[in-house]
């Protein structure tokens, strides 16, 4: 660590270098920590949970009951024991609640504002966080199993829709309007994603073994489909031409950068995909356990090198290194079965929720302290009990002392 | 420091991992480069070849070789060069999607044509195998290719067919096989549906496995005990954990 900082001082690396050192470290020693705590609000289990992209301090969570939970992330209390509180929720108790369980919650990209939800209901809303009232109404024929906004589009509002029809449907946020329709799947819609590289790419995964990329400009179908035997058409028998899985498709995710696609199935196995070739790189991870007959919330982790995945299997996540595919860890913790994880990529923490209604943090472990330290905090310690972190110490002077 | 493999220094890695995988009781596998040769040869030779009367070449079914070493990419991309080489052969086994039986070349011609002696099917395989693409990376082959490629007719592609040298995978096209391995197949899943039987009646469905490899077998049981073992661990039927006394295999419920 000393040989990165002095380095980083001298100019001979490149800061970037000790940023994503420090992040992978943290991140191979996550661990669930004693101190950290989500509110346990949910009564029934937990279906999604996402953070906000611009601050990374709020976490909305969707459960199986309809409820839908916002948790303040940050800790600005001065201890080390810290609980998430949650803010505010959209109980069983609210007029405009859904009636079966949230499938997919997802906060609006640019600011905290706003958040839309998607259900078992058949119905997507958009919510105002201030007053917790939808300012919208979307209703369709079939369960909605999943929708996204892309992350980082600027000209358009879309919310693509995966629902039980095999169209894919585009939502306009602006206007309303739901006549964008994306045709080509023959069963239903598990699973959508837009690029966080391109604001118009998009990927679809569905029950009938297929993925397909899309240019939501263009009129004509899809881009391509993704082929997990690259075309080679003697290695599979027949019916498996042109499918990304021997299973169905219940889980997608971009990388970081948008280069990647990670796509899980019930066939259990978990392929990487060139995002502009459509080209399967052929990265094996094993066996990876999905039994899941709805979408599969997995995540990636952001800023590391190399990049972990990290997939929850029966009643724990999984960590596979993204490019060799050996599996780094196991994080067991939870009770039941594990629905959805994701990754803080500030501080390098995932939050995972399941059926057993909790939602666990995982925090890497902080450094253990030297000996000189400890002695000193040790003598500080019994004199003021209240500041464990120097940096949370008022060493503010007025300049007239 | 191998400056290849890592961005970042061994020394961040090693806190963790050292506390996560420490390795208890004997280390079955060395950690030096993989030979994926040599593991081969070493699987090669579990086949029983008395059972079958010589007629069948030696198979490894690629899934074993996961079970010797840990990183299946590694192995898939070497066994992908052996194959580019021309020095390996790799077959759908036809019972599972994802099993595929693998052959040395050499050998897989031989025991074909020490098999076809005598028989009237003998010169079509005979130029079957000289037209094989070597290094030959297919596994199928459709009726498009067999006639115009490779110049077949249509009763030609009879007698291989009857010879055993293709199966038929659907209208049209046909799997590369091995010929005889009907026995093979049978034999295959059977011991391996014994073996796992041997682990889930076991107390706590786990057993250690020197004692797995010391149990008497049935006579279900026709290849050698360990060869159905790196096949079940290969395949993540059961998960390999080491333990101080040894290492211990414990039945996967899916």
């Amino acid at each position: 660590m000393l040989g990165f900082l002095t380095a980083r001082q001298a100019g001979v690396d490149d800061p970037l270098r000790l940023r994503r050192a420090e992040s992978t470290r943290r991140v191979l020693s996550l661990k669930l920590n004693p101190d950290r705590d989500v509110d346990r609000v949910h009564g029934n289990g937990i279906n999604t949970i996402d953070i906000d992209a611009v601050e990374g301090r709020y976490m909305l969570s969707g459960g199986a009951d309809g409820v839908i939970v916002i948790y303040d992330l940050e800790n600005y209390s001065r201890k080390q024991q810290y609980s998430c509180k949650a803010v505010c929720t959209v109980g069983r108790s609210s007029r405009y609640v859904h009636k079966f369980s949230v499938e997919t919650v997802q906060w609006y990209p640019y600011d905290t504002g706003m958040f839309v939800s998607s259900s078992f209901d058949k119905t997507m809303k958009v919510w105002d966080s201030e007053t917790l009232k939808p300012a919208e109404v979307f209703e369709f024929e079939g369960n909605v199993y999943s929708h996204h906004l892309s992350p980082i589009a600027r000209k358009h509002s879309l919310i693509a829709v995966g629902t039980k029809d095999p169209k894919i449907q585009l939502c306009d946020l602006k206007s309303g309007s739901r006549i964008h329709v994306l045709q080509g799947h023959r069963s239903e819609i598990l699973s959508v994603r837009w690029s966080p590289r391109y604001d118009h790419i998009l990927a679809t995964a569905s029950a009938d073994s297929k993925v397909k990329v899309w240019d939501v400009r263009q009129a004509s179908g899809s881009l391509f489909t993704l082929d997990q035997h690259n075309g080679d058409k003697s290695k599979a028998s027949s019916e498996a031409v042109n499918t990304a899985h021997n299973g169905r498709v219940n889980g997608l995710c971009f990388t970081g950068d948008g280069l990647y696609l990670l796509t899980t199935g019930t066939d259990d196995r978990m392929r990487l995909w060139n995002s502009a070739t459509g080209e399967n790189t052929l990265v094996n991870y094993g066996k990876v356990c999905n039994e899941s007959r709805k979408r599969l919330q997995f995540t990636v982790s952001r800023g590391c090198s190399p990049e972990f995945v990290f997939v929850p299997c029966g009643s724990s996540v999984a960590v596979y290194a993204l490019h060799t595919g050996e599996l780094v860890t196991t994080l067991r913790g939870h009770y039941n079965n594990v629905d959805c994880c994701e990754f803080h990529p500030d501080y390098q923490e995932l939050y995972s929720g399941g059926k057993d209604c909790n939602i666990l943090a995982w925090v890497p472990v902080p450094r253990a302290s030297d000996v000189e330290e400890e002695s000193k905090s040790a003598n500080q310690a019994a004199a003021d009990q209240s500041s464990v972190n120097p940096a949370f110490q008022d060493a503010w002077s007025s300049d007239e002392d | 420091m191998n400056r290849k493999r890592a961005l970042i220094s061994d020394a961040f890695k090693v806190k963790k991992i050292r506390n996560e995988t420490q390795k208890f009781g004997a280390v079955s596998e060395g950690d030096g480069p993989t030979d994926i040769r040599s593991t081969l040869e070493t699987l090669m030779k579990l086949f029983p070849r008395k059972l079958f009367n010589d007629t069948l070449p030696q198979i490894v079914v690629k899934h074993q070789l996961y079970s010797i070493h840990n990183d299946k990419t590694l192995v898939d991309k070497e066994l992908n060069k052996l194959r580019e080489q021309g020095e390996l052969l790799m077959f759908q086994l036809g019972f599972d999607a994802d099993a595929f039986g693998l052959v040395f070349a050499s050998d897989y011609k031989a025991k074909v044509l020490a098999g076809e002696d005598g028989r009237t099917t003998r010169a079509t395989v005979e130029k079957f195998l000289e037209k094989l693409p070597s290094p030959c990376t297919e596994l199928s082959f459709s009726k498009d290719k067999m006639l115009r490629e490779l110049h077949f007719t249509d009763s030609e592609i009879t007698q291989l067919v009857k010879s055993g040298v293709l199966t038929v995978r659907d209208a049209g096209s046909w799997w590369l096989s091995i010929p005889n391995s009907g026995k093979f197949t049978k034999y295959f899943i059977q011991g391996r549906k014994a073996v796992l039987g041997m682990v889930k009646k076991s107390k706590y469905s786990e057993v250690l496995k020197t004692e797995l490899e010391e149990r008497r077998t049935t006579s279900l049981v026709k290849f050698h005990m360990k060869y159905h073992i790196h096949d079940i661990v290969g395949a993540e039927m059961v998960e390999s954990i080491s333990t101080t006394s040894g290492t211990l295999l414990r039945f996967v419920d899916s």
